[in-house]
């Protein structure tokens, strides 16, 4: 089977961090979404892959290329403007035969386990089109609610008008029949009309995910996502060609990847990662789930929890970052502080396009997007976002109400 | 209790075997293992853990062999070895030998054998069973008649079956009070516990009884008594269960896709024929004492039938745990009893079963499975037709139970005057509403029970409350709770915690509390009384609520308000979820929860 993967979304509600990139190359405990889907998709023997790419395509092909180093066969094909689903399934098209089912991923979904394995194995019991739906975390009217009779989907709402429902949604996977590409062109390229349509005839199943699952929508949802997976592991991974000194603790599933270099006195508490050729110094305390991306470079002291670092960039020495996501090529001053709880312990408001989002999170750091210089001796109040690029002087406090 | 399946065969069996003993793994899976003839030797291969475990480090399914037996083992003699594990084989390796059941003078016969030159590999007491056929074959130089010999030697409770390298062809298998029957294929013929051993490949099957037993090769098979030797003739019953649905489909467990089909279930339930209810319900009228039973799961079933027949035709109709009856039977003839079994093997119920109609007491059942031992020793069965439930906690089949009693007690109130024609049109109205009120918590509720789930899966000791008819439902639902997630929940009306409990409650106990609609006015109250008594003590309440309650919860889920008679079974639908969704949390093995079997059929 062949597989299609839409990465096209501009994904808005992501800044500062989909501001560089598409959304599936963001980067959760020390992989991108992407990267994740890929594994996955080869591990259960698919590995003839379309992905649609937009905006930042350049980020996606560097990173994957034709897919050697994966094991998959990987094909380009490109969306230049932003056009919703249904534009990026028909740019597709050409790649799918008639009379054949293919696999639908969205690019930028996060799950505990492999979803494709579940979706095959319901596809192979229904021998008909299939959907992944689940249960999100807290009901939200954010997707459309599936209605479901036995594990025949008997409608989809695709925009919610009761509040507060608690329905399964459409989880981002499918097997469906490549005459979909028809339909949606008859459809217009309407998607709530495709999929009701699919409903009534042929009918669509619903392989239900009972696993954990998480849409990367809004910046702190990486945190979420990254904890996810690091809660599935269970060893501790360091890598022989990795440099570690003498009085280092670790405890818990630390991953140390090679060339990396761990200095006396630091403290790594699993699940967390260190990615390759990082350089972790004296007296660092690395506190769970936090993950650090290749080639990042930790001062003396720092105390990292909980955060999550795409790579490339430097925390300068007695900071503390927590609760956080900082891009990549980031250079953060030494002594600078996140502060990562409001005075009166509310949950965090984050400005998500200019507007304040309540994240419904009491502990929320600082979005650091890439290419950010902030200068030594710094506090950044809770839910501070900088944009790429942003240059904060020595000794400024951002944010704050 | 333990799972059998053997298959003869024109074509390698490996495959069949395997796939045979798995599907039975519902009924044990703590170790497992074939054997089978090659080349007119024995060969067994066993291990201790599940049948995917056991076949990954013994390669269960790459054997070219045409004859084979296989067992997957809960254990009741011995502890979980590799050497306790079926097959056993007699001293030489002539005999392997695979039971169900529990051999009462194994003790006696193993001394017997020991004398006579035997050694034992194990502590079990079916190894003895296979030197003993073994020395009896010494004695008479004919596999059947040896094992005839050996079988009328036994006591206790058994399903057996055996292979030899004497008769090399052919299965050898019998039961007595363990069930065991026979599957007809083209080219093959096939020996399980029951019908998921071999539905995959054929629906014809023959229910073997108490004191028959059958003969199997690749191309014929007979049933003979064990009394007389005699042929028996046997009817061929074709299985109406479509292997697919025998299957879990789209879901990830069998308990969330049981759960899933309760409307289907409920609906199913209803179209039972009114003559199959009326049937028992003139039983009832006609009886002097009538007397409800079930255990576990099926007794709560039966605690909420009393309920019902005392509010609905009011009569008084005891509930008794099936493992207590006999401490407390006194029926005679002039008695009723109806037992409530999904699968119809409960071992305690059929004893109880058996012990009063020993008494002369008529029978009735209410059974899941068709061609179940009590489904055909009880003079009026109703079956519940819900399908195969596979997963060891029990929710469909619970439920359809549930409302098969609420169809009785409509019946019996008609036939005693409690019920009216308006009434009865009534409740049946609100019945055939239900399915479709449960449809609506499994789609539009189930994202808020997993959400709430999820938030208190970390709770370690949990209080459900309940009065009248919510009192069984909420005992019901702590056992599902307890089942699969391995917390301590704990089931009791509401009037109890006067009268010693509330000294439990601080605020790390959590309570649930099934709150009647409030229309049932007075019923309504009290419980809620019961949540402030909770609340003021410094306690959690979480309240399964109908719209239109006061919020004085802590947490809440709320049901849309329904008819009185079904309102008791929308919670019961929520509580299901609730158990699922905080194993899944807590990353239980919800279809097989530890230490428990889907029908438990020893004492």
């Amino acid at each position: 089977m062949k597989a299609l993967i839409l990465t096209g979304g501009a994904g808005r509600n992501l800044t500062p961090f989909s501001t560089t990139r598409p959304k599936a190359m963001t980067v959760v405990a020390g992989g991108s979404l992407m990267r994740r889907v890929l594994n996955d998709l080869r591990e259960v023997g698919v590995t003839d892959i379309t992905v649609v790419v937009g905006q930042h395509r350049e980020k996606v092909t560097a990173a994957f290329k034709d897919g050697e180093d994966l094991g998959v066969h990987l094909t380009y094909v490109e969306q230049e403007r932003p056009g919703g689903i249904a534009d990026a399934i028909l740019r597709a098209r050409s790649r799918f035969n008639p009379g054949e089912y293919f696999m639908l991923v969205y690019g930028d979904v996060v799950t505990s386990a492999n979803p494709f394995h579940q979706a095959l194995q319901s596809f192979n019991a229904f021998k008909g089109p299939t959907a992944c739906v689940c249960l999100p975390g807290p009901p939200t009217a954010r997707y459309g609610n599936v209605y479901l009779d036995g594990t025949r989907i008997t409608r989809i709402v695709e925009k919610p008008t009761t509040a507060g429902l608690g329905n399964y949604v459409l989880a981002g996977v499918f097997v469906l029949p490549v005459d979909l590409f028809t339909l949606v062109e008859k459809c217009g390229g309407d998607m709530e009309q495709v999929f009701g349509q699919l409903v009534r005839e042929p009918g669509l199943s619903a392989s239900i995910w009972e696993e954990g699952w998480i849409d990367v929508e809004y910046p702190w949802d990486i945190l979420a996502a990254n904890r996810m997976v690091m809660d599935t592991w269970e060893e501790a991974k360091i890598s022989r060609h990795a440099i570690i000194e003498g009085n280092v603790t670790f405890t818990g599933p630390v991953h140390v990847e090679r060339g990396s270099v761990i200095k006396a006195g630091a403290v790594l508490a699993g699940p967390c990662y260190i990615g390759r050729n990082c350089y972790v110094g004296n007296n660092v305390l690395v506190r769970s789930y936090t993950s650090l991306g290749a080639a990042s470079l930790i001062g003396y002291g720092v105390e990292l929890k909980n955060c999550v670092l795409f790579g490339n960039s430097r925390v300068g020495r007695l900071s503390f970052v927590g609760d956080s996501v900082i891009g990549e090529n980031v250079d953060i001053g030494s002594g600078t502080m996140t502060i990562n709880e409001n005075m009166d312990r509310t949950s965090v408001d984050v400005a998500v396009r200019g507007e304040p989002i309540d994240s419904g999170l009491a502990k929320l750091g600082a979005f650091i997007g890439d290419d950010v210089k902030v200068g030594a001796g710094n506090t950044l109040a809770a839910g501070t976002v900088l944009p790429p690029g942003a240059s904060v002087p020595h000794h400024a406090t951002v944010g704050g109400r | 209790m333990c799972g059998i399946s053997g298959v003869a065969s024109f074509h390698p069996i490996g495959d069949r075997l395997y796939e045979g003993v798995r599907h039975l793994e519902y009924r044990g899976y703590d170790s497992c293992g074939v054997a089978f003839l090659n080349d007119h030797h024995l060969e067994i291969r066993k291990d201790i853990g599940t049948v995917d475990e056991v076949d990954s480090k013994e390669h269960l399914r790459q054997l070219s062999a045409l004859v084979g037996i296989a067992h997957t083992r809960w254990a009741t003699h011995g502890k979980v070895t590799k050497e306790n594990a079926h097959p056993h084989q007699s001293c030489h390796g002539e005999f392997a030998v695979v039971h169900n059941g529990i051999i009462a003078n194994y003790k006696l016969l193993r001394a017997e054998l020991g004398k006579a030159g035997h050694c034992f590999r194990s502590d079990t007491d079916t190894e003895i069973i296979a030197h003993l056929i073994e020395q009896r074959f010494k004695e008479s130089g004919d596999v059947e008649r040896a094992w005839v010999s050996a079988l009328r030697s036994l006591e206790g409770s058994y399903a057996l079956a055996m292979i030899s390298t004497h008769d090399p062809e052919r299965i050898f298998c019998a039961r007595h009070e363990s069930p065991l029957i026979l599957g007809l294929g083209s080219e093959s013929n096939y020996v399980g516990s029951d019908f998921n051993a071999f539905i995959d490949y054929t629906k014809n099957t023959v229910i073997l009884e108490d004191g028959e037993y059958g003969i199997v090769s690749k191309d014929s098979y007979s049933v003979k008594s064990l009394r007389t030797g005699e042929v028996v003739d046997k009817d061929v019953t074709v299985v109406p269960w479509d292997s697919e649905l025998s299957r879990k489909g789209g879901y990830p467990h069998y308990m969330l896709k049981e759960i899933h089909e309760q409307p289907q279930a409920v609906r199913s339930a209803l179209r039972i024929g009114q003559e199959e209810i009326a049937a028992v319900a003139d039983m009832m009228v006609g009886a002097h004492r009538v007397q409800l039973l079930g255990v576990g799961t099926t007794y709560y079933v039966a605690l909420l039938g009393q309920y019902l027949m005392a509010q609905l035709a009011d009569m008084d109709v005891p509930a008794l745990s099936s493992d207590e009856f006999r401490h407390l039977d006194k029926s005679g003839r002039d008695s009723l009893v109806i037992a409530i079994s999904q699968s119809g093997e409960t071992y305690d119920t059929v004893m109880s079963l058996r012990h009063a109609k020993e008494r002369g007491a008529k029978t009735a059942a209410i059974v899941n499975v068709m061609g179940s031992s009590i489904a055909r020793m009880v003079d009026r069965v109703i079956l519940q037709g819900s399908g195969p439930e596979v997963c060891v906690v029990s929710t469909k089949a619970a439920l359809v139970q549930m409302i098969l009693l609420t169809r009785l007690a409509i019946e019996l109130g008609v036939r005693r005057g409690t019920v009216s024609a308006e009434k009865r049109r009534e409740y049946e109205a609100a019945l055939a509403a239900l399915p479709g009120e449960i449809e609506t918590i499994l789609n539009e509720k189930s994202g808020l029970i997993r959400a709430a789930a999820y938030r208190h899966a970390q709770v370690q000791n949990w209080l459900f409350l309940g009065r009248g008819l919510y009192y069984p439902i909420a005992l019901e639902a702590a056992l599902k709770m307890k089942e699969v997630t391995y917390i301590h929940a704990e089931g009791m009306p509401g009037g109890f915690l006067k009268h010693g409990t509330l000294s439990l409650v601080d605020d790390k106990l959590h309570t649930l509390v099934f709150i009647p609609p409030p229309s049932t006015g007075e019923l309504h109250s009290m419980t809620m009384s019961s949540v402030e008594e909770v609340r003021a003590r410094g306690g959690f309440v979480f309240g399964f609520t109908f719209n239109g309650t006061d919020d004085i919860f802590d947490g809440r889920l709320a049901l849309t308000q329904t008819h009185e008679l079904t309102a008791p079974f929308l919670p019961l639908v929520a509580a299901q979820l609730l158990a699922y969704f905080t194993a899944t949390a807590l990353k239980r093995n919800v279809d097989k929860p530890r230490s428990l079997a889907k029908s438990v059929t020893v004492a």
